[in-house]
């Protein structure tokens, strides 16, 4: 007669950790698990306020917007499409606050593969940024704020920050104005449940017919223009009844 | 201490094996299992035709037919019972003659009476032998102890007695007679469908005391929140554009060419219909196509009303891509609105409901994919629902009436208090 080994012993609770873990994971047989109302659709932003801009900073990324995306005769520009819109609200939301993601030191300068690496979440950097803005327009610009600037200035200056000729104070400028861009040009092209693409102004532009869901019917159809018009998330105009 | 652990779990393996090896002693021992067989296996048969399970095998318990699950009734909740053959609290005390008159006259042995939530109005036409090979049967099983209270039902519907005057007005005893004038496949469809299979419990219109309307049998009707449809050869809103081949291989499958089975119908598939014979599915099916019905009338509804127009971008935004521009879907995946009945159905509850909160079909052996539908609750108000609905069921030869923006509105609140 045989003692009960450590290695059995070690093996049995071994087991037992095994199938307690698999008891606890379920099993799907049959048939996929189903759920009635499944789904987590995306929430709309709320239309009125400013959430995370204050008036004057609102102002001043409205007048950026018309600068990086001016209006022409077909399509508003940035400011009417309401891309500063969009960046309150992600500023107010997830992105603004770097919410899942690492935020703890060490901020030390990474490669461009890692990402920024700033202990100021991107909310913080805007504030700061904007802030940083009109003290340097004031300073250089006679006195006069970032949206007191006429069209032309605004859009000399942004080339200087763009090209790196121009540092505001505190900031790493370059990288702002990388941030920035990105962030007008998704609030620009995103669903307009978001803020930004006014009346899906953005895709009616494009020719990009939206949030559709299958194109079998015009895949053998070539040098044809596709008639349908685009559609949002919440959908089209044409999806509500008319009353009669 | 090694020396106990040692001891105990050498008398832990030994227990259980020998209770594997008692379990199929167990139930080898039963008295005249072998001699039997015939009649047992054709009562195992006929209980998967009556879809017994579909009351009494509660879905969240691993035992079968001991009753205890919820059956919805539109006066109230009744509880099925435990029909396992547990002498205190299934049927095990009770004599053939007992059962017989439980099934097929809605008769307790006190002489209380059943609540045709249990379909002997139904069941009163098969034979009597069937019911006693069920017997046989149930009589294999494990006895289970489970206590239950069927009468969940609130006032004046918990008053037993007063059942016997709804037997009055609606309960006609008798087992079925066979139509001479009809072939043998016809009468053996009648039999499973008016009998055992209880088609009618659904299908069949009810008074407002919940009796068939026997002119109307088989015409549709509205049941758990869902519509079951018209399922006599109605070319407008029942089988009407299915071929027999499509009856059989629907009830066989889950899916056809053109539908899908979910809810209470996906339900009755997995657990009765796609374990009945070949044979048995093409009677149903010859018997159903045999009841005649309306052919299709074309819509009233003008393509520019407006809930066409907002119906029609609806369909080709969200729709269309699964059921295709013109309706028809993918065969055995997305059912085929154009030839559907549920989309036409007179009532447009199952449309409705589909459309707020999503569906998932069946998954049987023979397609096992069951593919489910989205939820479009989230996406479209009241109105939209309305319109699209509207425009599914004027488009491809249907006709039906608008519908309106207060009707979807009632549909979600209703669904709302679901949790199926």
């Amino acid at each position: 007669m045989t003692n009960l080994s450590r290695r059995d012993l070690l093996a049995a609770t071994a087991l037992v950790i095994v199938s307690e873990t698999v008891a606890r994971a379920g099993v799907v047989s049959g048939q996929l698990p189903w759920h009635p109302d499944a789904g987590s659709p995306p929430e709309a932003v709320r239309p009125g306020a400013w959430q995370f801009f204050t008036e004057q900073e609102a102002a001043a990324v409205e007048a950026l917007a018309d600068r990086i995306i001016p209006p022409d005769p077909q399509t508003p520009g940035g400011k009417d499409a309401g891309c500063a819109v969009f960046i309150d609200r992600q500023l107010a939301g997830a992105y603004g606050h770097r919410q899942g993601l690492y935020t703890r030191g060490p901020f030390v300068k990474g490669i461009k593969e890692q990402g920024p690496q700033s202990a100021q979440n991107p909310a913080e950097t805007y504030r700061a940024a904007l802030a940083a803005l009109d003290r340097y327009c004031k300073s250089k610009e006679g006195g006069k704020s970032w949206i007191e600037l006429p069209g032309e200035r605004q859009d000399e200056l942004l080339h200087a920050v763009e090209s790196g000729t121009v540092e505001l104070e505190g900031i790493d400028t370059k990288s702002f104005f990388e941030t920035l861009l990105k962030d007008m040009q998704e609030g620009f092209f995103a669903d307009p449940i978001y803020g930004g693409n006014r009346d899906m102004c953005a895709w009616k532009m494009i020719g990009f017919p939206g949030a559709r869901y299958d194109y079998r019917d015009w895949v053998g159809r070539h040098n044809e223009r596709y008639p349908y018009p685009p559609v949002s998330i919440a959908g089209r105009p044409d999806w509500t009844p008319k009353k009669t | 201490m090694r020396e106990a652990l040692r001891k105990r779990a050498a008398a832990l393996a030994a227990g259980a094996a020998a209770l594997a090896l008692a379990l199929p002693l167990l139930a080898a021992n039963h008295p005249g299992s072998r001699e039997n067989f015939a009649i047992i296996e054709r009562g195992r048969y006929l209980t998967v035709a009556a879809d017994c399970a579909a009351c009494h095998t509660d879905p969240h318990q691993s035992t079968a037919f001991a009753g205890g699950r919820p059956i919805e009734t539109p006066f109230g909740v009744v509880l099925a019972a435990n029909i396992t053959p547990d002498r205190d609290t299934g049927i095990g005390g009770w004599t053939d003659r007992q059962f017989d008159t439980a099934v097929r006259q809605g008769k307790l042995p006190d002489g209380k009476r059943l609540y045709p939530a249990m379909p002997y109005p139904y069941y009163t036409k098969m034979s009597r032998e069937d019911v006693l090979a069920i017997r046989a049967y149930l009589n294999t099983l494990p006895p289970v102890h489970n206590d239950v209270d069927s009468n969940q039902l609130p006032f004046p519907f918990n008053i037993r007695s007063a059942m016997w005057l709804w037997d009055a007005l609606y309960f006609s005893p008798g087992s079925f007679k066979a139509d001479p004038a009809q072939s043998d496949i016809w009468n053996r469809g009648a039999y499973l469908v008016e009998g055992p299979g209880h088609c009618g419990a659904c299908h069949t219109p009810k008074t407002f005391l919940g009796g068939d309307k026997t002119r109307l049998q088989f015409q549709g009707y509205s049941i758990q929140g869902w519509f079951a449809p018209n399922i006599t050869n109605d070319e407008a809103h029942g089988l009407g554009r299915w071929s027999n081949a499509d009856v059989a291989e629907y009830m066989k499958k889950g899916h056809n060419r053109i539908a899908g089975a979910s809810g209470p119908m996906g339900e009755e598939v997995a657990d009765s219909s796609s374990q009945m014979t070949e044979a048995d599915l093409n009677a149903i099916a010859t018997y159903l196509k045999a009841r005649s019905g309306q052919t299709l009338a074309a819509s009233s509804v003008a393509v520019n009303d407006p809930m066409m127009v907002a119906g029609a971008a609806i369909y080709q935004d969200l729709c269309s891509a699964c059921h295709r521009g013109d309706g028809h879907g993918v065969p055995y995946l997305i059912p085929d609105l154009a030839t559907s009945s549920t989309a036409a159905s007179r009532e447009p509850t199952t449309l409705i409901r589909v459309v707020l909160r999503g569906a998932q079909t069946v998954a049987t052996k023979d397609e096992p994919t069951g593919p489910a539908m989205p939820s479009f609750g989230w996406q479209l108000t009241d109105a939209q629902v309305a319109a699209v609905a509207t425009y599914i069921r004027n488009s491809w030869g249907h006709a039906g009436p608008v519908l309106t923006e207060d009707e979807v509105r009632k549909a979600r609140g209703n669904l709302a208090a679901r949790n199926d």
